[in-house]
């Protein structure tokens, strides 16, 4: 597909709306991922793909359908967009689509392209990581090392005349650490990413991503295991803000919200959460994991107040949502890939800092669990049932943090849980995750300080 | 192009660059879902997608390269890229490419229809009906949806090995939301179409389950005899389903290491790996390095019998691959990974098993193994919902609690397994069943 052929796009889209659609809009990809794996000390394989396709989606009213193809020659494209109007209806209709090319700014510049770089500069960094894991201790039996890189380009347009492309860099390194002893294993990881270059890493040092990995490691495999019951807990700061992103953000997207499926569903400015909790959805934060310049529909992506002083101030809002909840559109509109439907979806969703000193929120637990490090969770958005994984813990007795333990998730709702989050700390950091819905796979921030919740179910032994 | 002009046009550029092994994977698919929404027909979609894999041998390393652009230029290209990657591997490979069992097995299935978008929707608009007529509880956000999507895959190379199989999945999916007292709960389950389908069947069976998670109570924290249900011990198994890789054995990253012929479960547990099992849809007989495929024992009498092998990790072992090379998707570097791994079937009902219980907790869902089990250590802990089990029956339901526990122990704690085995896919191309089983002195928290 020739992206520069507005006359091409613009036939496409009144082909899509030829059976009587009020709306239609094509998405094209190209994509270039990359894959370096090391395994017990050397590169174990290199791969690269290639993703292409096209997406064309139209409207009538709430009504929808989508096609997509990776053939994306004249004659692919015309075959899905008269596939997407014959499912659309059997009318007869004709649009007037006059596109207008917009410049998209760029607010996420990178510097060295992992694509332009030579695959050994990319082992050696990831080399650097495993090495120090397998250093950090003789009970490391394993150090596993992913680097993935994505170059991904798209193309955004649209009957109301939008036009736009734009390019996404991002780079991320996962490290995983086998500890072993008694014929026991463990295991630890780090997987820092930004929407950056190969200069991420002189953010985060290879050697300290692999050292995170084996310390984990080594201490789930000295740690007994978790107690269950009802405790207070101390989630700390960066991927700890998981919590939020199972626990409510899942609920304030408009695929749930939209639907009548959201526990948050007519809550508007209703105080959901502790006056503490002020939360925040921002797409805009330079070159962040989570961050895109345009979403999925081609919208400026925005700084979304969603919980302020506790109470709710905005859901995240797509096309579809905007015109089954009569509200604008927030720039939250995502998807994998060319072969997803794009729905609402969380970019960099995290708690703001707060107005406890961190010290104090320890010191204020006489019993309880400190969860140092979090893995990733569920939740169903209609009830706001949620759980997920703690992957580094700790007792707390008497103020302090004691003996490591192991095998613990937090269950709850979210409901009871955003009122029962009563201190918030004041060291806002991020941890990235990929979040899986309705549309794929994709890239999101998850933060917040180191926050209490005064009491959660832990589940344990 | 066509994929025999791409094949072509690989191999050219193949010889052009002296490449004397290579090995062209291509897999394509065609999906087409419906839905409805609160009864209404609600979306449409058709969703086409194609990529090709190149893995070469060069100079004693393998490469990979993929695309889903299929032109002549990509296809020069991609015999460039994964040159290139192979040059900068550094792992030697042992076992070249494959030149081909000396047979492959006839499928039994291999008359794959998919479902039309009418017949679909039909189909949606009744399953909708019946939602809606099961109770007058149902509202909105209750949804449904039919999916049909059909596979191809195509495995050349350049020993003149050429495969092909085509296979997909048709489905019906129900979303049940209720409201009870201005309480909201949700159900959902999901049905292969395999011949005539109790529609009424399905619906009643999401409605009682949102129904009766609605209304469920808390259970106390501490030990519980639990059944888990056909589904739930499915689920378990797929989350663990890793350990039983000889991959993940020799990368020290499963307990199940050097385990072969020693005893790791309980005498009545038998699993197997079948890639041809009777009613599941996905079949094929051959894997991702065009190895046959077969059914094997992978736990007799509580003996593991066998890993999963590729090629690779076999040559390590020292013994033959079991054919299961595997690819998440046309773009994965060769892994490992089971067809249809299934727990067998014991002898008593589900009846059966909660009077064996006695006392105890019947688990009918479980959410988040993705988080909550590691098939690296065993360990999982898992937010739960299901009935008490009092006086050896099935009592009043109860949610909110989690169970937490090590794979490893469990499987060797199995006390009884029910008569039917329920599969389905999981996600991917594998297929998991289990019947019930019954395990005693599992770790609840709840209250």
């Amino acid at each position: 597909m020739d992206i520069n052929n507005t006359r091409l796009i613009e036939e496409i889209l009144g082909i899509a709306t030829s059976t009587g659609a009020d709306f239609a809009e094509i998405y094209w990809e190209l994509t270039r991922n990359g894959t370096i794996t090391l395994l017990s000390g050397r590169i174990d394989a290199i791969a690269d793909n290639t993703v292409s396709g096209v997406g064309i989606r139209a409207f009538l009213g709430t009504k929808t359908v989508y096609g997509s193809t990776s053939d994306i020659s004249r004659e692919g494209l015309i075959k899905c967009a008269k596939s997407v109007a014959e499912a659309m209806g059997e009318g007869r209709a004709e649009m007037n689509i006059v596109l207008k090319p917009t410049a998209v700014k760029d607010i996420h510049p990178v510097k060295i392209n992992p694509a332009e770089a030579e695959n050994k500069v990319k082992c050696d960094l990831l080399r650097l990581a495993t090495d120090s894991a397998r250093a950090y201790d003789k009970r490391i039996v394993q150090s596993v090392g992913n680097l993935i890189t994505v170059d991904h380009t798209i193309l955004v347009a649209n009957t109301e005349g939008l036009l736009k492309t734009d390019r996404h860099i991002r780079t991320r390194m996962a490290v995983s650490a086998v500890a072993s002893s008694g014929g026991e294993n463990q295991n630890g990881s780090c997987s820092p990413g930004r929407g950056m270059g190969l200069e991420v890493f002189e953010m985060f040092g290879p050697e300290k991503i692999g050292r995170t990995a084996a310390a984990q490691a080594i201490t789930n495999l000295e740690a007994d295991y978790c107690p269950a019951g009802q405790m207070p807990v101390a989630i700390e700061s960066g991927f700890g803000g998981v919590i939020f992103h199972e626990a409510c953000g899942h609920s304030l997207e408009a695929t749930s919200v939209g639907t009548g499926r959201s526990q948050m569903c007519g809550k508007l400015g209703q105080k959901i959460a502790n006056e503490k909790v002020t939360a925040i959805d921002d797409g805009t934060i330079p070159n962040a994991w989570g961050s895109v310049n345009i979403d999925d529909e081609g919208n400026p992506t925005q700084r979304n107040v969603l919980i302020e002083n506790g109470v709710l101030k905005s859901y995240m809002v797509d096309r579809l949502g905007s015109r089954r909840m009569g509200m604008p559109m927030t720039g939250n509109s995502r998807r994998q890939s060319y072969t997803y439907e794009p729905t609402s979806r969380m970019t960099n969703t995290f708690i703001d800092n707060g107005p406890d000193k961190n010290e104090d929120i320890i010191a204020s637990i006489e019993y309880g669990l400190y969860a140092k490090s979090m893995g990733g969770g569920s939740v169903n958005p209609l009830t706001g049932a949620f759980n997920f994984a703690v992957n580094e813990g700790y007792i707390v007795r008497n103020g302090k943090i004691c003996e490591a333990v192991r095998g613990a998730s937090l269950i709850g709702t979210g409901s009871d849980i955003l009122q029962d989050i009563d201190m918030v700390g004041q060291n806002l950091a991020t941890g990235q995750g990929m979040c899986g819905s309705s549309s794929g796979s994709v890239p999101t921030d998850v933060g917040q300080p180191l926050i209490r919740v005064s009491k959660i179910t832990v589940g344990g032994r | 192009m066509n994929y025999e002009l791409l094949k072509s046009a690989i191999e050219n550029e193949a010889r052009a660059q002296g490449l004397a092994e290579y090995e062209i994977y291509y897999m394509s698919s065609e999906e087409l879902s419906v839905d409805t929404l609160n009864r209404e027909p609600n979306s449409f979609s058709s969703v086409g997608s194609g990529g090709i894999c190149l893995r070469v041998l060069y100079d004693g390393r393998i490469g990979y390269a993929a695309t889903e652009l299929m032109d002549e230029e990509e296809m020069k290209s991609l015999v460039t890229r994964a040159k290139s990657n192979a040059s900068a591997t550094e792992k030697p490979d042992t076992v070249g490419i494959f030149k081909g069992s000396e047979s492959y097995a006839e499928l039994k299935n291999s008359g794959f229809t998919a479902r039309g978008a009418g017949e679909l929707k039909k189909l949606c608009a009744s399953l909708a009906d019946e939602i809606y007529n099961t109770s007058d509880k149902v509202t909105r956000g209750t949804a449904t949806y039919g999916i049909t999507a059909g596979f191809v895959v195509r495995l050349s190379n350049s020993h003149g090995l050429n495969l092909e199989t085509k296979c997909g999945i048709n489905a019906l999916q129900a979303a049940a939301v209720v409201c009870n007292d201005g309480k909201f709960e949700s159900a959902y389950d999901m049905t292969e179409l395999h011949g005539e389908v109790d529609l009424k069947a399905l619906a009643e069976g999401v409605v009682s389950n949102a129904l009766d998670k609605i209304d469920a109570g808390s259970v106390e924290s501490g030990k519980y005899s639990v059944v888990l249900s056909a589904k739930q011990m499915r689920t378990i198994l797929s989350a663990f389903v890793s350990a039983f890789s000889a991959r993940s054995a020799q990368m020290g990253m499963s307990l199940l290491a050097d385990k072969e012929g020693e005893k790791i479960a309980s005498d009545i547990v038998n699993i197997t790996d079948d890639p041809m099992r009777e009613g599941v849809s996905i079949q094929t007989n051959f894997d991702a390095e065009g190895v046959a495929a077969y059914r094997k024992s992978v736990v007799e009498g509580g003996v593991l019998k066998t890993l999963l092998h590729n090629r690779e990790t076999a040559k390590v072992a020292g013994v033959e691959s079991t054919g299961n090379a595997s690819k998440g998707g046309y773009a994965s570097p060769v892994g490992v990974s089971p067809y249809a791994f299934c727990l067998e079937a014991g002898d008593k009902t589900e009846d059966e098993l909660f009077a064996l219980a006695g006392n105890g907790i019947y688990i009918t869902e479980l959410k988040g193994l993705h988080a909550g089990a590691n098939a690296v250590t065993g360990d999982f802990s898992i937010e739960s919902a299901g009935f008490r089990i009092v006086d050896g029956k099935k009592g009043e339901a109860v949610r909110s609690f989690t169970i937490a526990g090590n794979f490893f122990e469990l499987i060797k704690s199995i006390a009884a397994l029910s008569d039917t085995v329920e599969v389905a896919i999981t996600g991917g191309f594998t297929t998991f069943g289990a019947p019930a089983v019954l395990v005693h002195n599992v770790s609840v928290a709840g209250k």
